[in-house]
């Protein structure tokens, strides 16, 4: 019987129905996408972030020009304390040269760096280090170098060039010459589409700077930063230098790792470093506010568009409850309509919200997102939650009908 | 003497200021066919809605089938009457997305369980067998009100209220209506408690009340035939 | 501190058994609760003194096999259940007899009770002295009783509508200790359950594929290919574990709703056969209330079974002893999978000296046996989460693939040997490895975290 009333009042009210519907509808999607790309989001930003990932910046301690970090003690650092954290680190040399294209000329930072070299570290496993290690977000159109007098070049820098895959450029410094192939162009956003990359070796000879470094960038693994990492090392009892220490913070790790580069001073990278740990929760906390406050508005629209057609319905109600419908029987039916929209929008919410999902997550973070599996109880449960609460202020007037009120007349 | 059915000592209803119902005493024995006449205001229907539980009186007392209904919370009014109660109202109150049928089924739903049969049945005795598929709006004002005794019936209520229920029909419907009750009134042995201002529709009663500004001022009884 | 928090379900699950017990044997509350009352004791000594007296798994093995069996037990009665609901003369008016007697009641009071007492105590971590663990496991004991006295108190005041079938209380019982059984991942019973069925089907299709087809038959073509494989799934262990999961109190709860309504053809009128036929109804589905709490109770074991609520796999350190040629020998496939990608924690004791140290295969496919610390933290040892293992005392988390370097604050290496059937060490060697890395560490420290 419940079925047959519930059949015939969706059969005559389409349209307010429709409204219900679409509310819940909307607010599973939501959650459904929110939640599915809160999860990922988590996965995804954390390798996002270990991409941006150098966390610590070394550079000469002699901040007056001229210092430069010794090529030598570059394995060193795989050798450190936190070795194992550590994973991955690349060397920079700068220095500036003037670039010959065809007819075309333009003055520019020339960057000397390792892209994909095999470290070979006594006691250790080989590992592979370098740009394509530490910046693995580069869009790269072409490929790293392979050869000395390979190059990749900065998208804004080819442009003004006129350079191409395959072109020619020919680097000018302290009247040496020397010709490069380019073999990548490389597009980031940032400073690096303004330079000229070529293997290090090569920058170093041009540049006259045999062995040595301007700066070397380290990616490492750290435990977020707590309010015992931020107190300053000096002022600590042994023991709690002790635990400092052995803790992998990014101070730490900055300091091991200082301590085997000559003459350098390494700094932690505090907006990503601390992203890392802060910024992870806080994004998710943030989704979640988002997922709530979009249930919440459903839930709004729900209760508005149920108000409604309870004013509609009210002599309905009032002729239920004059042939003998307690409390528990209207409810019954209304929020079993209610429910059974709910399931639908539910189902619905999912197929949309897993779309959205993958649409955002496309966009965001160019990769396509698997939606896990709990999602679908999650709409149908946030399409219950939001069915629900959005009934309740509905619910609570058709009990305050009097039917003697309505029915007369 | 038969025994009463209704009870009633001091009942009063106000609303606000007003005093619908003045402190009235009045008995009704099972199985009679009591018809209540006033002018509109002077507290009939007031009456009916407190006899069949549908409000609840300011003061006084009022047991139905022996039981103070001032006891009841509301679900237990709503018990009341689904279980012992048959209301027919002045306008043909139905749902109206269901069929008669269903209109009728959805008493039986509320009661206890729908039962298709009985439901068939029941609109077949009051002479609506072939229209059991149409909704409210394809039936005329007596087919309606045939529909609400039929609704009203269907629990073996042994209370039936009807509040002016041939108010809106003309003179034929209203003789076939008034004469359905009267031989259902002989099957299912019910009481009938009929509020109208028709002196004519009252006279098929076992006795008229008259109420005037909430007072019980005249009562007549027909003289039993045979 | 945790194993409070492990033991309130525990304890609530047993609450909820003793009251369903006692609702669903009106006629002996009395007896009921005592023999409850006396198995839960039982259980927590009989956990207690078999631990002590032989080893953890044996009191574990136990109760193991009793949840089990039970659940066994379970898909008997749900089949005849069925068969009774649809067959009108059920032929089997002996065990029907026995089952309504006072034995069988006591008794099955009894066994409940001491097998929720001993999966109450076997969460209790155990390296705790003596005198700790006597208090702890009495008042284990006292709280249990204690609750079944709670349990009468509300079971009195219960809605007295809510039923409890022959048939539905053991539903409910046994999905009640399967539930608390999933709290401990030793005592689990879905995931070997699940891992089983996976295999039989695995063996099954080879061998069916074996004898009977050829691989590159005419019929076989790649669809059918990719629904064979989905049968050497993960997925098929899963599903057809939840199906022997829930089927026998899916087939109780049929059992009930089939039962027949009762007949009320011959009353004449309408309303008075319908409210009979909706009391009926209504009667009814207070009785399924019942096999739906069994339902939840197995759900909520399949999820903890599926999802541990340990934040770390860190178990508890199984106890080895040496040779009498000083060696200590750790079998490859003994009661722990070494290979299962887990870490599996060992604690040799020499001379009132501890040492704690862990077995792991590495990612990469290697085993490694290291010491449950490293040479600077304090030793508070290791957990394992995924694809990374966590230093307790730092937080620091290590990649599994360098388990087994030195270094940082890796745990500290053991050299060992790996044989066919497992792994060989030097006693000596490992005291001596602890003694140096760590003892300079624990000046301050008491044990544990």
């Amino acid at each position: 019987m419940l079925f047959r009333i519930l059949k015939n009042s969706f059969l005559k009210r389409p349209r307010s129905i429709f409204l219900v519907f679409l509310s819940i509808t909307m607010g599973a999607a939501v959650a459904t996408s929110f939640l599915g790309i809160a999860g990922e989001i988590s996965h995804k930003m954390s390798l996002e972030l270990r991409s941006y990932g150098a966390n610590i910046l070394l550079e000469p301690s002699a901040v007056e020009g001229g210092g430069f970090l010794r090529e030598v003690d570059l394995p060193k650092i795989k050798t450190v304390f936190w070795k194992y954290n550590i994973t991955g680190f690349t060397p920079y040399l700068f220095g500036l040269v003037d670039l010959t294209a065809g007819t075309k000329h333009e003055r520019a930072v020339i960057t000397g760096s390792w892209f994909y070299k095999q470290l070979l570290v006594e006691g250790e496993e080989p590992s592979f280090q370098g740009i394509q290690v530490i910046a693995p977000w580069w869009e790269l159109q072409g490929g790293m170098p392979q050869d000395a007098d390979e190059a990749v070049v900065g998208a804004s820098l080819a442009r003004r060039l006129g350079v191409v895959l395959g072109s020619r450029v020919v680097a000018l410094a302290r009247g040496a010459t020397k010709p490069f192939r380019v073999v990548g162009i490389v597009t980031t956003g940032g400073y690096e589409e303004e330079q000229f990359f070529a293997p290090l070796v090569t920058v170093q000879s041009l540049l006259g700077k045999m062995g040595k470094l301007s700066r070397v960038l380290v990616s490492a693994v750290t435990v977020p930063m707590d309010a015992f990492g931020k107190k300053d090392p000096a002022a600590m009892s042994k023991e709690e230098y002790e635990k400092w220490y052995c803790t992998a913070y990014v101070t730490s790790v900055a300091k091991n790792v200082e301590e085997v580069m000559a003459g350098s001073r390494a700094k932690p990278i505090w907006q990503i470093a601390s992203a890392e740990g802060a910024l992870l929760t806080k994004l998710n906390s943030v989704v979640l506010l988002l997922t709530l406050l979009a249930l919440g508005a459903s839930a709004i629209a729900v209760s508005t568009s149920l108000m409604a057609s309870m004013a509609e319905r009210s002599p309905e109600i009032a002729l239920m409850k004059a042939i003998g419908a307690d409390r528990l029987q209207i409810s019954a039916i209304f929020l079993g309509e209610t429910l059974i929209i709910s399931l639908a929008g539910g189902i619905v919410g999912y197929l949309l919200g897993d779309q959205l999902a993958a649409l955002i997550s496309q966009s965001v973070f160019n990769s396509a997102i698997k939606s896990p599996l709990w999602l679908l109880p999650t709409a149908m449960v946030s399409a219950f939650a939001v069915a629900l609460a959005g009934s309740a202020a509905p619910l609570r007037r058709a009990f305050l009908i009097e039917p003697v009120k309505v029915l007369k007349g | 003497m038969a025994s009463m059915i209704i009870e009633t000592a001091g009942l009063t209803k106000s609303y606000g200021e007003i005093r619908a119902l003045k402190p009235l005493d009045l008995t009704v024995p099972e199985g009679e066919w009591l018809s209540v006449m006033g002018h509109s205001g002077s507290g009939k229907s007031t009456l009916l809605n407190l006899v069949g539980g549908l409000d609840r009186p300011t003061a006084g007392m009022l047991k139905v089938g022996g039981e103070d209904l001032l006891g009841r919370d509301e679900d237990g009014l709503a018990r009341f009457r689904r279980e012992f109660v048959g209301i027919i109202f002045q306008q043909h109150h139905l749902i109206p997305y269901l069929n008669a049928l269903e209109n009728v089924m959805l008493a039986q739903y509320f009661h206890s369980v729908p039962d298709e049969a009985e439901a068939r049945s029941a609109l077949e005795r009051v002479g609506l067998g072939h229209r059991l598929k149409n909704r409210p709006g394809e039936l005329s004002g007596g087919e309606q009100q045939r529909v609400c005794i039929a609704r009203a019936i269907i629990n073996s209520p042994r209370l039936l209220l009807g509040d002016e229920p041939t108010g809106n029909l003309d003179h034929g419907s209203t003789t076939m209506v008034l004469e359905l009750l009267r031989e259902l009134r002989v099957e299912e042995r019910f009481t009938i408690i009929m509020v109208t201002h028709n002196q004519e529709v009252a006279a098929w009663g076992d006795r008229t009340i008259y109420l005037d500004d909430g007072v019980l001022v005249r009562e007549e009884k027909k003289l039993v035939e045979g | 501190m945790q194993f409070v928090f492990k033991l309130i379900p525990q304890l609530i699950a047993w609450t909820i058994m003793v009251l369903l017990l006692l609702r669903g044997i009106p006629g002996r509350r009395r007896g009921v609760s005592l023999w409850a009352a006396g198995g839960f004791t039982m259980g927590v000594v009989g956990y207690a003194l078999l631990a002590r007296l032989a080893s953890g798994t044996v009191p574990l093995g136990i109760i193991r096999c009793a949840v089990g069996g039970s659940f066994f037990l379970l898909w008997v009665v749900a089949v005849a259940a069925v068969y009774r609901s649809t067959v009108r003369d059920f032929p089997l008016v002996r065990v029907e007899r026995f089952v309504e007697s006072p034995f069988c009641a006591w008794g099955g009071g009894a066994i409940v009770g001491m097998v929720a007492g001993g999966i109450s105590a076997s969460l209790f971590p155990g390296s705790e002295s003596g005198t700790v663990r006597f208090l702890v496991f009495s008042t284990l004991a006292l709280a249990g009783v204690l609750l079944v006295v709670v349990a009468r108190k509300v079971e009195w005041r219960l809605a007295p509508s809510i039923g409890v079938t022959p048939s539905s209380l053991p539903a409910v019982l046994v999905a009640l200790l399967l539930f608390s059984s999933s709290s401990s991942l030793v005592l689990d019973l879905f995931s070997p359950l699940s891992m089983k069925v996976m295999k039989g089907t695995h063996d099954f299709v080879h061998q069916f594929m074996e004898s009977i087809l050829i691989p590159d038959h005419i019929f076989i073509r790649p669809a059918i290919w990719g629904y064979i494989g989905f049968l050497f799934g993960k997925e098929v262990g899963f599903w057809g574990g939840m199906v022997i999961w829930f089927f026998p109190v899916i087939l109780i709860s049929l059992a009930i709703y089939l039962e027949p309504l009762p007949s009320v053809a011959q009353i004449r009128q309408g309303a008075q056969r319908r409210r009979l036929l909706a009391a009926a109804i209504s009667k009814k589905r207070r009785t399924l209330v019942i096999p739906a709490i069994a339902l939840a109770a197995l759900a909520g074991a399949a999820y903890r079974s599926s999802f541990p609520n340990v934040e770390y796999w860190d178990p508890k350190p199984l106890s080895v002893t040496a040779t009498p040629a000083g060696e200590l020998f750790i079998p490859r496939k003994g009661e722990v999978d070494l290979e299962d990608g887990r870490l599996h924690k060992y604690l040799y004791k020499q001379g009132g000296k501890e040492v704690r140290f862990f077995v792991l295969m590495t990612p990469a496919g290697k085993l490694t046996v290291v010491l449950d610390a490293c040479a600077i933290c304090k030793p508070d040892g290791y957990g394992q989460t995924e694809g990374m293992v966590l230093c307790y005392y730092c937080k620091t988390l290590i990649p599994l693939d360098t388990v087994g370097k030195p270094g940082g604050c890796n745990p500290v290496p053991v050299s060992f040997l790996e044989r066919e059937d497992g792994v060989r060490l030097d006693a000596l060697t490992l005291v001596n490895s602890w003694n140096r890395t760590v003892q300079t560490t624990t000046k301050s420290s008491g044990e544990g975290k």
